[in-house]
């Protein structure tokens, strides 16, 4: 009996742990089976997640093309600017609040317009003179055009439009260039803005693209309504695009509201090897009054920048000759850059500028930091 | 005297360090509607059609670009190999070219690879880019061209 009993012991210890382990398994099965079919159900809930969000987004799009929504986009940027130049102070300046309002009326039709706000001037009734106290700042339609869009590649523009001119005077909006401050030239030979009709037609040539702009308008010094001579300006611009390498050309002629023909010419040279950009721009104008004689003015800009990461380093070089008569009117200026991209439309600069004139004593330096984002779904 | 060399190496050595890293290893493919004229479509071409150097395919139709969110892994792989730039450098560009309107065909950025997929099967100028495994076997559309 003691013997069976020894015995029976000795075959439960023996049977009872593979009874345990093939339990074990059996669970073990059943729980990776479970996973797998958990996986599974996870995955087809994620794949109809995607459905609906898919169609979601698909009524939202559906929506917005019938919509009479206005798409409103822009830019805002504030400085805080440091000098060492005796007539000016070291200050904040809550720089530019500038509001895009683009609507699409038909499928070929679009408004455009840009409302900037800079320098954030007090507007009030009372105060609509030039009161320094007041009226420090401008409110300025900068653009208000009505386009006309049959085909991609062509495009005619009436109203206000950014004179077609050079790289800078096109693509200069502060949440997208390096620096705070503009090429010297910029807005000085070109107008920055004109007032009238323009056309643009845009062609492949081999390996090619070519943008072409041909506008007449009221001409420089003549916004609003009030066009004080009965002659008009004229300018084109044409871009050649060739991989990396973008170059080109722009013209404008008028006759101003004090009798001065005006010439003005401008080539310009685009380099995009990423991560490296450099862009240079050179413009010179003949000034031919009624009576007295001829000048010109005329500058140049040269400019690098590298990205790396949310970096970019940039660097340029500035002349402006406001007068070739006069040979000490000539001003220099040398410009380093720090740009952070907190992400693709907030981005925070750091910008050095050393400003030097033929009379030395004039020489001066500015640091100018600023945070810029631009606004809305761009 | 030795300072400031070994201040800007640390300085550069940040900037390096920040310097984004493709980090999807699935393969990508390069989709068109079924109907479009093109059957095969190069890296060059591709980035000529994102970058606005085409507009119309050969049979005249207007090309229609899309685009994943700036933040898509899948997209983040597309701009390095085709594009060449970073994801939020082509969307820096982008954004400059419409606040300027000077954009003349934009592409139009969705959320998701299945939403692409949708649109290229129902818009006949339409190209995108999404996972190849998102599409395999979709006969409403065709693949051009795979990027590893």
């Amino acid at each position: 009996m003691r013997r069976f009993l020894i015995g029976a012991i000795l075959a439960l210890t023996a049977v009872l742990p593979g009874i345990a382990l093939a339990e074990d398994q059996t669970r073990i099965d059943r729980l990776e089976q479970e996973l797998r079919d958990l996986k599974q159900e996870n995955q087809e809930i994620k794949k109809r997640l995607d459905g609906v969000a898919a169609e979601s987004e698909e009524t939202r799009d559906s929506f917005g093309r019938i919509s009479s929504f206005v798409n409103i986009s822009g830019y805002a940027d504030a400085e805080f600017y440091l000098t060492d130049n005796d007539s000016d102070n070291a200050h904040f300046r809550v720089r530019h609040l500038s509001l895009f309002f683009i609507k699409d009326i038909q499928k070929e039709w679009r408004l455009f317009s840009e409302i900037e706000y800079e320098d954030a001037p007090l507007v009030e009734s009372e105060h609509t003179t030039d009161d320094p106290d007041t009226v420090q700042g401008k409110l300025l339609v900068e653009q208000m055009y009505i386009e006309y869009h049959p085909e991609l590649d062509w495009n005619v523009r009436a109203g206000r439009f950014i004179t077609p001119a050079g790289l800078w005077n096109i693509y200069h909006y502060p949440p997208y260039v390096p620096t705070q401050t503009r090429p010297l030239m910029v807005r000085r030979i070109f107008p920055q803005v004109s007032d009238g009709v323009q056309l643009m037609y845009s062609f492949t040539a081999g390996e090619s693209v070519v943008d072409t702009h041909l506008y007449v308008a009221n001409g420089a010094g003549n916004p609003g309504r009030l066009d004080r001579n009965e002659e008009k300006a004229w300018g084109a611009r044409a871009h050649l695009q060739q991989g990396s390498h973008g170059l080109g050309a722009s013209v404008y002629r008028e006759i101003d509201n004090v009798d001065i023909l005006r010439n003005a010419f401008g080539l310009h040279y685009l380099w995009d090897f990423s991560p490296f950009r450099f862009q240079t721009e050179y413009q010179y104008r003949q000034n031919s009054p009624d009576t007295g004689s001829d000048f010109i003015d005329r500058g140049f800009y040269a400019q690098l920048t590298y990205d790396i990461g949310k970096w970019t380093l940039a660097a340029r070089y500035d002349w402006y000759d406001p007068n070739g008569s006069q040979p000490q009117a000539d001003i220099f200026r040398y410009t380093g850059a720090v740009n952070y991209h907190f992400a693709y439309n907030v981005v925070g600069k750091a910008e050095y500028n050393r400003n030097v004139f033929e009379d030395s004593t004039e020489d001066y330096n500015e640091v100018i930091l600023a945070i810029v984002v631009a606004i809305g779904d761009l | 005297m030795y300072r400031l060399p070994r201040i800007l190496i640390l300085f550069f050595a940040a900037f390096f360090a920040a310097a984004p890293a493709a980090a999807l290893s699935e393969t990508i493919a390069i989709i068109v509607n079924r109907d479009n004229p093109q059957k095969a479509l190069s890296r060059d071409e591709i980035r000529r059609i994102y970058t606005n150097s085409v507009l119309e395919w050969s049979d005249g139709t207007p090309v229609a670009i899309y685009d994943l969110s700036v933040d898509d892994p899948v997209r983040e792989v597309f701009s390095g190999r085709v594009l060449r730039k970073a994801p939020s450098k082509v969307a820096q560009e982008w954004a400059h070219l419409k606040i300027t309107n000077q954009a003349k065909n934009p592409p139009t950025a969705v959320k998701s690879e299945s939403i692409i997929i949708r649109r290229i099967a129902r818009e006949k100028g339409a190209i995108g880019y999404v996972s190849l495994s998102s599409v395999e076997g979709n006969p409403e559309v065709r693949i051009v061209n795979t990027i590893q």
